[in-house]
């Protein structure tokens, strides 16, 4: 399983491991192309590097992340360009000095001297971007900000460097034009066609996690564009699956606490203001009246209830599933909140539906073990979850129980979980997330076995309570309990 | 040079004094007639006089038969007495507060100019100056009717305007408590003759039932709501399904007593007829009776309540 | 002997027996079946959510037990209800229901059943429901027999008069207080019947529960004592009665000093007076009697007469002068309303405020009770003929209940039992005489009387109706008894009035088939269109949770109109949580409930003065509602408004009570004359009165309503009147939400100025810098 790379715990663990990379000559880097895509709450930055061995059986590259950079990111794979393999990547430690997290990957072959090879290192970054102004009333519209570093950060020289910034729409208000760019430069080094933004090129860059350069040289860039679709935000996701066997069931179940985190409103909200703009057909873009979200195909009895009971405002279009492997589309779920959630208001609700096991499991006979897979989450689009709790329940009594995650959780265990009629209980398993993006959208995989004995455990339970009651009943109406005998 | 000055220092005492003169005026007026002064436009003035010390509630009425103002006639007494019960309080307290009545008939400029379209109206004026200033501001507040015309509720309604509480009893009503102990020495003398029609259980069978009748066809609504025994152009169903004349408490009542009528000769009487024949003619008989009046019954309902969705015969 | 119809000869009364019993069993069955299914109109048309105003507190208390445990309960201080004053929850309610509501709860986790806690609350009334049914069988069995029984407990299942408190959903007392209700009267019967203190004392038991459960236990404690004051009167004292009255008394009034809420009232007050007076009375009584069968010179016993009669009467003045002299206190406002029927509506406006205090017009009754209603005077005849203690009782009962039920509406809830009980003991006797096959001879026949016995007894097994033919001949036999007949003659037990009617052995019956098919057919065909009328108004009328409303679409489809909880869910998401919520106290409890935010007024309305506060707040004009607003913390201000939907039980519509209770307490700041127009109409046009328009209610109400109709008319739908083009400005107040249908509409009130203008003032400023960008938007508005 190749291992990915989750921002938090690593970073502790890296900050104690003080493994020093110092910026060796094994390559240079004959290109580098940025394309920054900013967007809401979600920003991928994809970093091409055409890369030149200088030394023989190069195997390692090393890449580096500034500070803000490190925070931000929630996702960092490797690839090479035209090859699905992601590469593998190890932690290569902090320099606390000149701030900078580096990372090793290990190329699919050790290069000879002069050999090239083109590097595509992909991020996501959460929470790079914020609403630029904080407050808007509700006719106006919604703009973001987007500041980082220009210069890729990176322990080889570079000959050719060029950043791109591409915003959703070509309406963008600002951008800066650093001053100091003419060193590496001799044309205009900043250039807007559309909505892209492209500085550069750049040509001959020392190293530029040197503390030198990364003092004098690098610059900080700001984009101010339009954005004009709300900003939502998963503050929590706790989501429940529970398998049923003799249901032949797997029903999930998710609780979300939905937030927006656009403009905050101004003002107060007036009905009057969004029911004419509504009516006009402009609904302004930072209000979020309904958002539709992907559920697997083939799911029945969807319920959507909040703390209050259920919400009658939601509409669901489902498609036949086609089994396991069959490639079917989703179905759609159009869901209302009771109130359109104007900039900085919140919404939790409970979302939750059946689907057939069958769809997500499969028997191995060799080993006698069901395996289960359990979609990680639901992904509401262009959204981040903050934190993540997922709790699968297994069939009572299931033993040897086994689980692989899609990556490594920030905790993980296993715990039993009593209900309905049950006697032993039912092991749980919960995993911990923070950050997931749409990016994380994989599959967790579970292993179990179920004894037949423990799938007889509950009628035989349930028959001898009501042995029980009937006993009790046939004694107490044959005792006779009157004081004086007739 | 100095006189405006001294004018000046003598204004508000002039005007203070003009004022005790217009209250030891009002109380000897008060005095005269027990408790209540009967106002012409000028003592009207006088008591509403825009700086006052004292507060005043006064009657507006129209006494004279020509005006056929009945409730007017209703309402004097009751007034009247509570301003007696007023004069009973100490002296201080009384003169700070006044009861006056003004005829339509003696002061019609000022019905005119206070616009009032309706009599009896009861205007309380609150002391402007002085201690017992009215918080709200507010000079004249009128009463309104809403609890009847009677004493009680009016004293209690005025005490929140006057220094102290009137002191206000009903009178007793000697005659009802008389006629009460008369009817309970006749009832004990007649106990020993009427003993065995109260022994009877039929007589209380026939008591009960009377009552359960009268009450479960809506007695006591019409009773509460004072509504009318029949509407206007002689309508005897009120529109309306929480609404209902006095009337259909009667044929409501009667029905359900054919009704149950009809039930018990079923099950009690027809049974113990020996010939056959009369027997089942009386069966038929009744089985029809119950099924008309209930088809009555329900459309009766159907008047009160439009969308019942069902009906019998009619 | 001649019979309508043959029946089975050959069958033994053992089977007959077992057959019927089996039989009851199932019928009891179904009616339980039927008695829930009926209540889930609800839950169907709508989801499983609790109804109304009060059932939120006792959910939201139901809550506070299945979390926190009982005693936690039993010391909530909740101090978010009537800010800033605070409520002592464990010491002012009726616990009973959510301490019923957390045992099976608490039962149900027990065995790993993990149901939520909302379900069981909404279920819980249908589960009782049918119970009540099976405890009015109970009850009816002892005045008639089983077929009876299973009549009664049919009627009072689908009865929509007791459907009305009892439909899923509506989490009130009610729902349980019924059946004990039933069930006490059923065990205190019982206990006179047999003079055992075990029954006695059972019911005691589940009086102690009603007590624990609803104020209306205060009935009970006065029925029992006045059936006992009637038996005496009638000269049929007996041990049995001793017996029976004593055990129930002591162990009942005992336990139910138990109740916080209860307290000393058992002794202290004039609603329990009766029933001491007559345990009183039946200890002496009972001296009397002892003595009597010791002494026998006759001057003695006169003697002894006196001085029972005497100490009675000394008794009764004592009782008196004590609630003269304060010892007692004299009846609470609620009770005395009921006779004194013009009180409330004087002295207490917020008890005559609400809809359900109001006389019942004969259409409700109908509505509610249907074909019962003229059954029931036949059924209290049938009670008359055979007047053993029990029927007594009835008889009773059905005069008290009447009288409460015109009274009050929501008493026909307690006339509903004794309605259902006489009228099945009605149907079921005429059943009984056209079912049973045995025809009379129509020439004079003493020996047949003796023979039928065997058969009634068959067909009245076939019939599912009693086995005991003694009974039934005895009863038969009391029909025919004479009406003015000798007194003791019918009234004490069977045997009396089994050897009476060999005295009186006139045979009666009925001829002929046809007949008795039409009669049945006739009766059938009643029966059938009482569960059609069952049916409809309880799926129309009871069915639905005031907190959602439903219309429907232009293409039929039901359509959820869902302001109330969108509103509420907005206070609860995205507010503080200890912003403090103004609205006036219908909402209270809703508020507590769903939106979670502390209130100033709610439901259990113990403080006129607060309420008087909101209404003034609510009545007066903003600059005098300012000053209250701030001293009480109000953070937000919530109001109900119907204007744009027709939604007719909106806060203006409300408004006049605040005026009026209000006005009791500031007489002389708000006057109810002045919210009518000079013609004393109410009305919120242009015509309204200048102190309607400042009031705060109306400016909240009406606040940019005329804008939503861009240039057109604005019309309010519930009051039918053309708005003002202008509508009213607020100064102190913000918008803060409203609902999609306007319904309800949230303020957020102004935090004072910073720069310590008045309010006023600086809005005038802020607008007249506005102007000019808010000039287009008005004119696009105009145009559209």
């Amino acid at each position: 399983m190749v291992l990915r790379w989750r921002c938090s715990p690593l970073l502790l663990l890296s900050l104690l491991l003080q493994s020093f990379v110092s910026a060796d000559h094994s390559f240079e880097n004959t290109a580098v192309v940025r394309t920054v895509e900013v967007a809401g709450s979600l920003v991928q930055v994809t970093t091409t590097f055409a890369v030149k061995a200088l030394e023989g059986d190069a195997s390692e590259y090393t890449i580096a992340l500034g500070e803000r950079e490190h925070e931000r990111t929630s996702w960092l794979e490797a690839k090479i360009k035209g090859q699905a393999a992601i590469l593998p990547l190890f932690e290569g430690g902090y320099d606390p000095e000149i701030g900078v997290h580096f990372y090793t990957v290990a190329l699919p072959h050790a290069m000879k001297i002069n050999e090239t090879a083109n590097l595509v290192v992909e991020t996501v970054e959460t929470h790079a971007t914020y609403p630029w102004p904080e407050q808007a009333s509700q006719k106006d519209p919604q703009s973001l900000k987007y500041e980082t570093d220009l210069f890729v950060v990176s322990p080889y020289k570079t000959l050719v460097e060029r950043i791109k910034f591409r915003t959703p729409t070509p309406n963008i208000h600002s951008y800066t034009n650093p001053p100091g760019l003419d060193d590496f430069t001799v044309e205009i080094p900043v250039t807007k066609s559309g909505a892209t933004i492209t500085y550069g090129p750049f040509n001959n860059i020392p190293i530029t996690s040197a503390k030198e350069f990364l003092d004098a040289k690098q610059e900080h860039v700001a984009v101010h564009y339009a954005y004009d679709s709300p900003l939502v935000e998963v503050m929590k996701l706790k989501r429940s699956a529970e398998i049923s066997h003799w249901g032949a069931n797997l029903n999930i179940e998710d609780t979300f606490h939905l937030r927006n985190a656009g403009p905050a409103l101004k003002g107060h909200f007036s009905r009057l203001e969004h029911q004419s703009t509504m009516f006009y057909g402009r609904p302004p873009p930072h209000v979020l009246p309904s958002l539709t979200v992907q559920l697997p195909a083939g799911i029945h009895s969807p319920y959507y209830y909040d703390l209050i009971g259920n919400v009658s405002t939601s509409h669901l279009r489902t498609s036949p599933s086609q089994g396991k492997n069959g490639r079917s589309q989703p179905s759609l779920l159009e869901l209302r909140p009771r109130y359109p959630l104007m900039g900085g208001w919140n919404y939790t609700f409970t979302l939750g539906w059946d689907s057939p096991l069958a769809d997500y499991s499969s028997y191995e006979k060799a080993t006698g073990k069901y395996i289960v897979g359990i979609p990680l989450m639901t992904m509401i689009p262009g959204a981040v979850v903050d934190e993540a709790e997922i709790n699968i329940i297994l069939p009572e009594a299931a033993t040897d129980v086994d689980y692989y995650p899609p990556f490594v959780p920030t905790e993980s265990g296993i715990t039993t979980h009593v209900t309905y009629l049950d006697t032993v209980g039912r092991p749980a398993i919960v995993l911990r997330y923070g950050r997931l993006t749409h990016k994380h959208a994989g599959v967790i995989y579970v292993t179990y076995k179920v004894p037949v004995t423990a799938h007889l455990k509950k009628p035989l339970a349930v028959a001898t309570a009501f042995m029980g009651l009937f006993a009790l009943g046939f004694l107490a109406k044959r005792l006779d309990i009157s004081i004086q005998k007739k | 040079m100095l006189l405006p000055l001294l004018a000046l220092f003598a204004l508000p005492l002039c005007l203070a004094a003009s004022t005790e003169a217009n209250h030891a005026k009002l109380v000897q007026l008060a005095a005269a007639n027990d408790g209540v002064i009967r106002l012409d436009q000028s003592t009207y003035r006088l008591l509403t006089s825009p700086r006052r010390n004292w507060s005043a509630s006064v009657q507006f009425t129209a006494m004279d038969k020509r005006r056929r103002c009945t409730p007017c006639r209703e309402f004097g007494p009751s007034f009247n007495a509570v301003a007696k019960a007023w004069s009973k309080v100490s002296s201080a307290e009384r003169d700070s507060h006044f009861f006056a009545t003004l005829d339509f008939d003696d002061a019609m400029p000022v019905f005119q100019e206070m616009n009032l379209q309706s009599a009896p109206v009861v205007q309380v004026y609150t002391a402007t100056e002085g201690p017992r200033q009215s918080a709200s501001g507010r000079t004249a507040i009128s009463l309104d009717f809403s609890q009847g015309f009677e004493a009680a509720p009016l004293a209690e309604q005025l005490s929140h305007y006057t220094p102290v509480p009137i002191p206000y009893k009903p009178p007793f009503d000697w005659s009802r408590a008389a006629t009460f102990v008369f009817m309970a020495l006749a009832f004990v003398a007649a106990l020993r003759f009427m003993a065995p029609i109260l022994r009877s259980r039929w007589t209380w069978a026939v008591i009960v039932v009377l009552t359960s009748l009268v009450m479960t066809s809506g007695y006591m609504f019409v009773r509460i709501r004072g509504m009318p025994h029949s509407g206007p152009n002689g309508q005897w169903i009120a529109p309306g399904y929480q609404n209902m004349f006095g009337q259909e408490v009667q044929v409501v009542s009667m029905i359900y007593g054919t009704l149950a009528g009809g039930f018990l000769m079923l099950t009690l009487i027809v049974p113990n007829n020996l010939s056959p024949q009369r027997q089942r003619m009386q069966v038929y008989l009744w089985a029809g009776v119950i099924f008309i009046m209930y088809s009555v019954l329900v459309s009766l309902f159907r008047e009160k309540n439009r969308n019942y969705p069902f009906k019998l015969l009619f | 002997m001649p019979f309508a119809y043959q029946l089975p000869s050959d069958v033994s009364p053992a089977t007959v027996a077992n057959t019927s019993s089996l039989l009851r069993i199932i019928a009891l069955a179904l009616i339980s079946g039927a008695a829930i299914a009926s209540r889930l109109f609800a839950v169907i048309n709508f989801e499983s959510i609790i109804h109304e105003f009060d059932p939120w507190f006792n959910y939201r208390a139901t809550k506070v037990i299945a979390e926190k445990g009982f005693y936690e309960f039993w010391n909530w201080f909740d101090p978010t209800a009537w800010y800033p004053l605070g409520r002592v929850v464990g010491g002012t309610i009726y616990p009973g229901l959510m301490a019923t509501s957390g045992v099976i709860y608490s039962l149900l986790h027990a065995i790993n059943l993990p149901v939520d806690i909302r379900n069981i609350c909404v279920l819980l009334a249908p589960g009782f429901s049918a119970l009540t049914a099976w405890s009015t069988y109970m009850f009816t069995k002892e005045l008639k027999d089983e077929s009876a029984g299973l009549l009664a407990a049919v009627f009072i299942g689908i009865v929509p008069g007791y459907i009305s408190r009892s439909v899923a959903g509506s989490y009130d007392n009610e729902a349980i207080a019924i059946f004990l209700l039933m069930f006490t009267f059923f065990c205190w019967i019982k206990a006179l019947k047999i003079g055992s203190a075990f029954y006695g004392s059972l019911a005691a038991l589940f009086y102690f529960y009603m007590v624990a459960a609803w104020g209306g236990y205060a009935f009970i404690t006065n029925m029992i004592p006045l059936h006992a004051f009637a038996l005496i009167l009638m000269g049929r004292f007996s041990s049995r009665l001793y017996v029976a009255y004593s055990s129930w008394y002591a162990i009942g009034t005992l336990s139910s000093m138990q109740v916080p809420f209860v307290g000393f009232q058992p002794v202290r007050t004039s609603e329990h007076m009766a029933a001491l007076g007559v345990f009183g009375l039946l200890q002496i009584i009972a001296f009397a009697e002892l003595v009597r069968t010791h002494v026998s010179s006759k001057q003695f016993q006169s003697l002894l007469y006196a001085s029972v009669v005497g100490m009675g009467i000394t008794g009764a003045l004592a009782i008196i002068g004590l609630t003269y002299k304060g010892w007692i206190a004299p009846w609470t406002g609620r009770f005395y309303s009921l006779w004194d029927t013009g009180y409330a509506k004087k002295y207490i406006p917020i008890i005559a405020s609400v809809s359900e205090h109001q006389p019942t017009a004969w259409p409700s009754f109908f509505m509610d009770l249907q074909l019962l209603i003229f059954l029931f005077p036949a059924g209290v005849i049938m009670c008359f003929r055979q007047l053993r203690d029990e029927h007594v009782f009835v008889i009773i009962y059905a005069v008290v209940a009447s009288y409460f039920a015109g009274v009050m509406v929501r008493l026909m809830l307690t006339l509903t039992p004794v309605v259902c009980v006489t009228a099945a003991v009605a149907f079921s006797s005429l059943l009984d005489t056209y079912i049973d096959p045995a025809e009379p001879d129509v020439l004079e026949d003493d020996s047949n009387t003796g023979q039928d016995a065997p058969t009634s007894g068959t067909s009245t097994a076939v019939s599912t109706s009693s086995p005991a033919p003694s009974l039934k001949k005895a009863k038969k036999a009391a029909a025919a008894a004479p009406p003015a007949g000798p007194l003791d003659g019918l009234v004490s037990t069977v045997t009396a009035a089994v050897s009476s009617s060999k005295k009186a052995g006139k045979p009666r019956g009925v001829f002929g088939l046809d007949t008795r098919i039409a009669v049945l057919i006739n009766a059938l065909g009643m029966l059938f269109f009482f569960v059609m009328h069952c049916t409809y108004v309880t799926s129309t009328a009871y069915s639905s949770p005031s907190v959602v409303l439903a219309s429907t679409n232009p293409d039929g489809s039901q359509h959820i109109i869902d302001d109330f909880r969108e509103a509420y869910y907005w206070l609860r998401q995205n507010t503080p949580e200890t912003a403090v919520v103004m609205s006036w106290w219908d909402y209270g409890y809703q508020i507590a409930g769903m939106a979670d935010r502390p209130t100033l007024v709610d439901n259990n309305t113990w403080n006129n003065t607060h309420i008087a506060t909101v209404g003034k707040a609510m009545s007066s004009s903003e600059e005098v509602a300012y000053p209250i607003l701030r001293k009480h913390d109000v953070d937000y201000v919530l109001i109900i408004f119907g204007g744009l939907l027709g939604y007719s039980g909106d806060d203006i519509n409300k408004f006049l009570w605040m005026v009026r209770i209000a006005q009791g307490v500031w007489p002389d700041e708000i006057q109810e004359p002045n919210y009518f127009t000079p013609k004393g109409e109410y009305r919120v046009d242009e015509a309204a009165s200048s102190t309607m328009k400042n009031s705060l209610m109306y400016k909240m109400s009406y606040y940019r309503f005329a804008e939503l109709f861009g240039g057109n008319q604005a019309v309010d739908r519930v009051r039918g009147q053309q708005m003002p083009k202008v509508g009213p400005t607020l100064d102190y107040l913000d918008e803060a939400f409203t609902s999609e249908n306007w319904i309800v509409r949230i303020y957020q009130v102004k935090k004072d100025d910073p720069l310590g203008r008045d309010l006023k003032t600086a809005n005038a400023f802020a607008q007249g810098k506005k102007r000019k960008r808010s000039k287009p938007q008005v004119r696009r508005k105009a145009v559209s």
